[in-house]
């Protein structure tokens, strides 16, 4: 039950944080458009939790403000990134869609679908040489998985015993476009075992199932050394980007919220302390980036 | 000068020199990693054929493995865009990887990781995180590899802000560019000329450093300055000879790096000689010979005796068949009739 609450109030900061930054965005506070991770909070969350930066990397899509966090980026530096401010991790050079905290284990986020993934097995290829036990973890969206870095990167893992973990978010949806299409129908866990990697599907809806197989995966790669992949169901809550409107999103079934099915875990004490608490830290910490100058040029 | 302290000189060819900078880059820290296709050769096959190395197709890298393990010497599967990717993620966590990648026409496979992702690294990090990538690859027509094997993509590399790029002529430089290379933060791209890496020089045994961004001096002259690099160098020092007979005398620079591009130099030259022919194996258009043009004529317009002009290839892909492709390249014969046109008229 710890771990679960400990979840909770991990996914209700992410939650909160982004939210926040949805609503600065809306008093045109960020330059330009917002990809928000909300509805996969639970999956990041949970895997981010077994890990440990700078040993263990981790490396993201366009939509990581959460996974930064999980991985315990300054909050206060992430949204003023995202706000481009200059006390951002890059000075705000870089932004919403190029997020670098190395130091906590994030090693980036990235404008380019699925242009990440080759980066992991480089990290993957430093934590094999080091021979210090880390790992590199991989999230990656649906969209993503039919890209050939992504897939020559599940080749190349295999190919040289890399210690990296795919984590695909299947939400669903690639921007507009219904995985199912994408993918033509294929189980996208089957073509991962097609690579010979070893296989997990996550339940990204159910706290347990999240944190479970989390721990599980985590440690089987320790022990391993090798590559493994997961994909983890989880929902996309807002639009490709933060307030779209198009005509496609009324198409797709209404996205279930994981973290309204976790908060259901808990009762109602601690949960609403929790919740307001982890509201509270994530308002603070978008006031002051909003407070925070932008580097001139 | 105490002539006791002069260096050892050695005579050896560009793939020697380069072959044993890699030996002494590996032996510096076991930080640095070489990866690449074929880079040792026979993976997978049984070790009694893998003992004698290929070393890449050129052989570079041949012996390598045998020393420094296929730890650090990474043969990988033929996936252009992984493995530089593997590179510039291992760049961002400690280690200082060279890839060979075999013709640089197959950066078009993995363009994205160089050109979004490697370029990008240092500067979309606020400079927390450098990226000491060396990108390792072949230019050069003349030896019939036809259109997909034989482009010189300096220039369109060298348009990306965020990548160094350099094209060695001798192997001197081919040894001291990489060298620099590696210990650079930012990533860098050699261009090695797949017709020099039989080509010959003395070289100091030390096979000192070639600092990036420094041109240097082919011959001096007064009357024109020519500018070339990688095999061109070879062209224009052939023209150069010829020109000398009919007592034309060039100022010839191999600026050695094209980013960044040493101006200083070439600025210099065009003081003395007021002209400026630009020889080079890539684009005819927006390539790097028309950055030395613009830089000329934006910077040095006043010292203009006449129009900067360039000799490239056709704006076409590279031609296969032997006469085809020897009308395609530039030549010492090009450069003469060009010399003599623009002194004369």
């Amino acid at each position: 039950m710890q771990n679960v609450q400990t979840l909770y109030s991990k996914a209700c900061f992410i939650r909160a944080f982004e939210q926040e930054i949805a609503d600065a965005a809306d008093h045109g506070l960020v330059p330009g458009l917002l990809h928000l991770c909300t509805g996969a909070e639970l999956v990041e969350a949970a895997i981010c939790t077994e890990l440990s930066g700078p040993a263990d990397q981790v490396c993201g899509s366009h939509r990581s403000h959460g996974l930064a966090l999980a991985m315990g980026a300054d909050p206060v530096k992430v949204a003023a990134e995202i706000l481009g401010r200059e006390d951002g991790l890059s000075g705000g050079r870089g932004g919403t869609q190029h997020l670098l905290a190395s130091e906590n284990g994030f090693l980036t986020s990235n404008g380019i679908v699925g242009g990440q993934v080759p980066i992991a097995a480089g990290a993957a290829l430093s934590a094999k040489l080091g021979a210090r036990g880390g790992i590199a973890v991989v999230f990656f969206g649906d969209g993503a998985a039919n890209q050939g870095a992504v897939l020559e990167t599940m080749n190349l893992a295999v190919a040289l015993h890399l210690p990296l973990l795919f984590v695909l978010e299947n939400n669903g949806l690639g921007q507009s476009t219904a995985a199912s299409f994408s993918s033509g129908n294929v189980d996208l866990l089957t073509r991962a075992e097609g690579f010979a990697l070893p296989v997990m599907r996550m339940d990204g809806f159910d706290a347990n199932c999240c944190l479970d197989g989390a721990r599980a995966s985590v440690a089987q790669m320790r022990s391993s050394g090798g590559p493994m992949f997961i994909e983890a169901s989880t929902a996309r809550l807002s639009g490709h980007y933060h307030g779209e409107n198009a005509a496609y999103l009324t198409l797709s079934a209404p996205a279930i919220d994981p973290l309204a099915a976790l908060a259901s875990l808990l009762p109602e004490q601690p949960r609403s302390e929790i919740a307001a608490a982890a509201a509270r830290r994530a308002k603070e910490a978008v006031a002051a980036a909003i407070l925070i100058p932008e580097l001139q040029p | 000068m105490n002539s006791g302290n002069a260096a050892v000189k050695q005579r050896m060819t560009i793939a020697e020199a380069l072959n044993r900078a890699h030996h002494q880059l590996l032996e510096s820290g076991a930080d640095v990693i070489v990866i690449g296709e074929d880079i040792v050769g026979g993976a997978g096959l049984s070790e009694a054929m893998a003992a004698d190395e290929l070393g890449g197709v050129f052989g570079v890298t041949a012996g390598l493995a045998a020393r420094f393990g296929t730890d650090r010497v990474i043969d990988t599967p033929i996936s252009e865009t992984a493995i530089v990717g593997m590179a510039v993620g291992a760049a961002m966590t400690g280690l200082k990887p060279i890839v060979e990648i075999m013709f640089c026409d197959f950066i078009g496979v993995c363009f994205d990781q160089i050109l979004n992702q490697a370029a990008k690294v240092r500067y979309l990090s606020g400079d927390r995180i450098a990226m000491p990538l060396v990108i390792r690859t072949t230019m050069g027509a003349g030896d019939g590899s036809g259109a997909m094997h034989s482009q010189s993509l300096h220039g369109l590399l060298a348009s990306i802000p965020g990548l160094q790029v350099a094209c060695p002529a001798t192997p001197a430089d081919a040894a001291g560019l990489l060298k620099s290379a590696l210990l650079c933060l930012d990533p860098v791209v050699l261009f090695e000329h797949k017709g020099l890496y039989a080509s010959e020089g003395d070289v100091d045994a030390e096979l000192p450093a070639v600092p990036l961004g420094r041109g240097r001096y082919v011959r001096e002259g007064r009357d024109i300055t020519l500018v070339a690099v990688s095999a061109m160098v070879t062209e224009a020092e052939k023209a150069a000879s010829l020109l000398a007979d009919e007592g034309i005398s060039i100022d010839l620079i191999d600026p050695r790096t094209i980013q960044p591009l040493d101006s200083k130099l070439i600025l210099s030259s065009l003081k003395k000689t007021g002209r400026l022919l630009v020889v080079d194996e890539g684009a005819a258009f927006a390539g790097f010979a028309d950055a030395v043009l613009a830089l000329a004529s934006t910077q040095a317009f006043a010292d203009l005796k006449s129009a900067p002009a360039k000799i490239t290839p056709p704006h076409t892909p590279v031609p296969y068949g032997r006469a085809l492709e020897a009308g395609w390249l530039p030549n010492a014969e090009d450069i003469v009739l060009k010399v003599r046109e623009m002194l004369h008229g």
